[in-house]
C-alpha cells in the first residue's frame, strides 16, 4: 500500500502544480454583485452532490453574491430528461449561470448551446459534455488521465500483477465514468507492466444499489478467476463490496475503485474493499461557483490561459481540456487514496 | 384434444408457465458453465424472494382492474424508513420489524387507495403520480443520508445469508421462506377465505359485484392497503438484502412486479389469476434476468431488450393459445 499512498500524492502534486502554475496575473472577481446560480447535480439524495452544494453554499456565502443560488436536480429516475428539462427552464428564467454535473452524455447540448444564445452561461463540473457543445468549460474534479492511472494501479497492486479485472461502473450515458474506463483502458494497453492484467467485462449497475449487487455477483459467477472489481462509481463500488462480503468470496475477489470513506469504512477495514479512492466534493462545489461567479460577473470570459482567484482554494487556469477536443476545463486535484490506514478519519 | 379441452384455461396456462420455466433452465444449463448447482439456485430463488410479495400485491390490484405503479417507491421509502429505525433503534424486535415495514407501506397504500376509490380517479393516474411523489419524499426525507449496512443490527446484516432448511444440497434462505409464505398465505386466502373473493367478483364484473351487495369501493382500498403492505414487506427483504440504502432503492421495481405478474397470467382486464402463477412469473422472469446476465452471448445493453421481447412473446403467447382454447371449446359444445 505504501507505493499506492506515493503514487498518489505525486499525481496529486502534480495535478495541484498544474492547476495553480502561475503565468500570467491571476484575476479576483469582485464580491457583492448579483449571480443568479444554478447547481443542478446528476440528480438529488446521494451525499456527493450534497456536498458539492455546501461547498457551493459556502463559496457563494464568501463572494457575498446578492443573487441567488438555487440547488435543484432531477429525482434519480428521471436524471436524463429531467437535467435538460431543468437547464432549459433556468434558461427562460434568465439565470446567469447553471452549473451542471452532466448525466444526459451528448443529449443535452442542444439545451445547453440554447442556453449559452440566450445569456445563461453553463459551467459543466463532475461530469462534462462529452462533445463540449454550449459548456463554457469544464470543472474537473482531478485529470481524468491520472484516475486511469490510478485505478490501473490499484487493479494491478489488488491483483498482485496478474490476473482478471471488471469494470463495474454507473450508467451508460456517464461520461465522467467512460472517460476513466477509457483512461484506464488506455493506460493498461500503453504500459508493459499490466500486461499480465487482463480486463475482461465492463458491467452497468445504474448507480442502483441492487442492480450494482447482482451485476457484481453475475461477474464472479461468468469469471470464476477473477480478481479484481473496479467501481469508478459510489454506488457500485458499495454494493460490490457488501455482495462479497455476502458471498465469502473477499479473500478471493477485491473491490476497488472510487468510494466515499464513510460508506467504505467497514469494508475498507475488513479487506473486502482494501484500497480505493475519491476526492473531495466540497472543494468540487466550491471550486465551480468560484469560476462560475468569476465568469458571470466577466472577470474571466472564459477563453484558455485566463487566470483567477478561487478563494481559500488558491487560483486556477483555464486550459485545454486534454481529453475532449476543443473544450476547456480547470482543472482541480488532488485525490486521495485511501486503505484501511487513513479511511476511518476521513470518515467522521 | 380431450385432455387439453377438459382442463382448465387457468390450469393449461400453468402447465404451459411450467414448461416455460423448464425450457428456460435447460436452455441456460447448456449455455453457462456450473449453471445448474446449489449456487445459482440461491442466487435466483434470494432475488426473487425480493419481488414476489411485491408482485403478490400487485397481483391483487390487478384482479380488480386496477394497477399499482408506486409499489417500487413504496418499497424504496419502506426500506430507508426501516433502516434508520434500526440504525436509532438496534433492539427492535425482528418480528416487530416487518411489522413495522408492512405497517409503513399500508399507510401509502392507503393514500393510493382512498384517492382512487373515494376519488374516482383512475389508478393508473393516482399511482404514477405518487410513484415520484413517494420517490420525491425519499429524497426530502433522506437529506443525501445513505443507510449503511455498518449502522444495522447483526441480526439484519446476518439474514440473507441464514438458511431455514436444505433440500437435496439446495439451501433455502430464512428471506426466500418469508416470501413464499407471503405468497402462500395469500393464494390460500385467495381460495378459501369469502371476503378475498370479492376481489375477484369486484375485477370481473364490477356492476354485478356492486349489485350483489359487495361494496366495490371498499374491496379496492384494501387491495391498494394490502399492495403497499406486500411493498413494505419487500421493502424490508431489500433492506436486508442490500444493505446500503439510497434514495434510488426499489427503483424500477414496480415494472418488474407487473411482468411477474403478467407473465403469471393474472389477465390485465381483471377478474383472474393465481397466487401460483405469479410465484411461477416471478421464477421466470427472475431466471431469465440472472441468466442473461451470465451469459456471455448477449451484451449488456441487448439484455434488457432480450427480457422485454420474453415478457412480450409469453404474453402474446398466452392470449393466443386461450383464444384458441375458447374456440376449440366452442367447437366442442355445439
Amino acid at each position: 500500500m505504501m507505493k499506492l499512498s506515493g503514487l498518489a500524492l505525486a499525481a496529486g502534486l502534480a495535478a495541484s502544480l498544474m492547476g495553480s502554475t502561475a503565468f500570467a496575473e491571476a484575476v479576483t472577481a469582485t464580491p457583492g454583485q448579483e449571480v443568479n446560480a444554478v447547481l443542478l447535480p446528476k440528480f438529488l439524495g446521494i451525499l456527493p452532490f450534497d456536498q458539492a452544494n455546501r461547498g457551493a453554499q459556502e463559496a457563494a456565502a464568501e463572494l457575498g453574491s446578492t443573487g441567488k443560488l438555487e440547488f435543484i436536480g432531477p429525482t434519480p429516475e428521471n436524471s436524463a430528461a429531467g437535467q435538460i428539462e431543468m437547464l432549459t427552464t433556468a434558461t427562460t428564467q434568465k439565470q446567469h449561470v447553471v452549473m451542471l454535473s452532466n448525466n444526459a452524455g451528448d443529449q443535452i447540448a442542444p439545451a445547453a448551446e440554447a442556453a449559452a444564445a440566450a445569456g445563461t452561461r453553463v459551467v459543466t463540473w463532475d461530469s462534462p459534455i462529452p462533445n463540449g457543445a454550449g459548456e463554457a468549460f469544464f470543472v474537473a474534479q482531478v485529470d481524468f488521465g491520472s484516475i486511469g492511472v490510478v485505478m490501473a494501479d490499484m487493479a494491478f497492486d489488488l491483483a498482485g500483477g496478474a490476473g482478471e479485472v471488471a469494470i463495474l461502473s454507473a450508467s451508460p450515458d456517464a461520461s465522467n465514468q467512460n472517460a476513466w474506463i477509457e483512461a484506464m483502458k488506455g493506460t493498461m494497453a500503453a504500459d508493459a507492466k499490466y500486461k499480465d492484467l487482463k480486463l475482461v467485462d465492463v458491467v452497468y449497475g445504474n448507480d442502483q444499489s441492487e442492480e450494482s449487487y447482482n451485476k457484481a455477483l453475475g461477474l464472479v459467477d461468468k469469471y470464476p478467476d477473477l480478481k479484481v472489481i473496479m467501481a469508478p462509481t459510489t454506488v457500485g463500488i458499495v454494493a460490490a463490496a457488501k455482495a462479497m462480503q455476502d458471498e465469502g468470496l473477499c479473500e478471493k475477489v477485491k473491490v476497488s475503485g472510487l468510494g466515499l470513506p464513510a460508506e467504505m469504512v467497514s469494508y475498507s477495514l475488513n479487506g473486502c474493499a482494501p484500497a480505493f479512492a475519491l476526492w473531495s466534493f466540497v472543494d468540487l462545489g466550491y471550486l465551480t461557483y468560484q469560476a462560475s461567479y468569476a465568469l458571470a460577473t466577466g472577470a474571466i470570459k472564459g477563453e484558455v490561459g485566463e487566470e483567477f482567484t478561487a478563494g481559500r482554494m488558491g487560483s486556477f487556469k483555464i486550459e485545454e481540456d486534454p481529453g475532449r477536443a476543443g473544450a476547456k476545463r480547470i482543472l482541480m486535484g488532488p485525490f486521495t487514496v485511501y486503505t484501511k490506514d487513513n479511511v476511518e478519519a476521513a470518515a467522521n | 384434444m380431450t385432455l387439453l379441452t377438459r382442463a382448465s384455461p387457468q390450469t393449461l396456462r400453468l402447465l404451459a408457465l411450467g414448461l416455460a420455466l423448464m425450457a428456460t433452465i435447460l436452455f441456460f444449463a447448456t449455455q453457462i458453465e456450473g449453471y445448474l448447482s446449489p449456487r445459482m439456485f440461491n442466487r435466483i430463488s434470494t432475488s426473487a424472494a425480493v419481488v414476489l410479495p411485491l408482485a403478490v400485491g400487485q397481483a391483487i390490484v390487478i384482479m380488480t382492474r386496477n394497477i399499482d405503479l408506486s409499489v417500487g417507491s413504496i418499497m424504496g421509502v419502506v426500506a430507508y424508513m426501516a433502516g434508520q429505525s434500526l440504525s436509532a433503534m438496534p433492539d427492535l424486535h425482528p418480528i416487530l420489524t416487518v411489522l413495522l415495514c408492512m405497517a409503513i407501506g399500508a399507510g401509502f397504500g392507503a393514500l393510493n387507495g382512498i384517492i382512487i376509490a373515494f376519488g374516482r380517479v383512475p389508478a393508473i393516474i393516482v399511482t404514477l403520480g405518487t410513484l415520484a411523489l413517494y420517490r420525491s419524499f425519499l429524497v426530502e426525507w433522506s437529506d443525501a443520508k445513505t443507510i449503511t449496512t455498518a449502522s444495522l443490527p447483526q441480526w439484519l446484516v446476518n439474514l440473507p445469508q441464514a438458511n431455514a432448511f436444505s433440500i437435496g444440497g439446495l439451501d433455502v434462505r430464512v428471506t426466500v421462506v418469508l416470501a413464499l409464505a407471503a405468497c402462500l398465505v395469500t393464494g390460500l386466502a385467495l381460495t378459501f377465505y369469502r371476503p378475498a373473493r370479492r376481489f375477484y367478483a369486484v375485477g370481473s364484473n364490477p356492476d354485478a359485484a356492486v349489485m350483489a351487495g359487495i361494496n366495490a369501493r371498499r374491496v379496492v382500498l384494501s387491495a391498494f392497503i394490502i399492495s403497499g403492505a406486500f411493498a413494505g414487506l419487500s421493502g424490508f427483504l431489500f433492506l436486508a438484502k442490500f444493505g446500503n440504502i439510497t434514495v434510488v432503492a426499489g427503483l424500477g421495481f414496480e415494472l418488474k412486479s407487473i411482468a411477474a405478474v403478467v407473465v403469471g397470467g393474472v389477465s390485465i382486464m381483471g377478474g383472474t389469476g393465481s397466487m401460483i402463477g405469479v410465484l411461477m412469473g416471478a421464477l421466470l422472469v427472475d431466471t431469465i434476468d440472472n441468466s442473461l446476465t451470465r451469459w456471455a452471448v448477449v451484451s449488456e445493453f441487448w439484455r434488457d431488450a432480450l427480457l422485454g421481447g420474453l415478457i412480450m412473446a409469453a404474453v402474446t403467447l398466452d392470449t393466443l393459445a386461450s383464444r384458441q382454447l375458447t374456440r376449440m371449446r366452442k367447437g366442442g359444445t355445439e
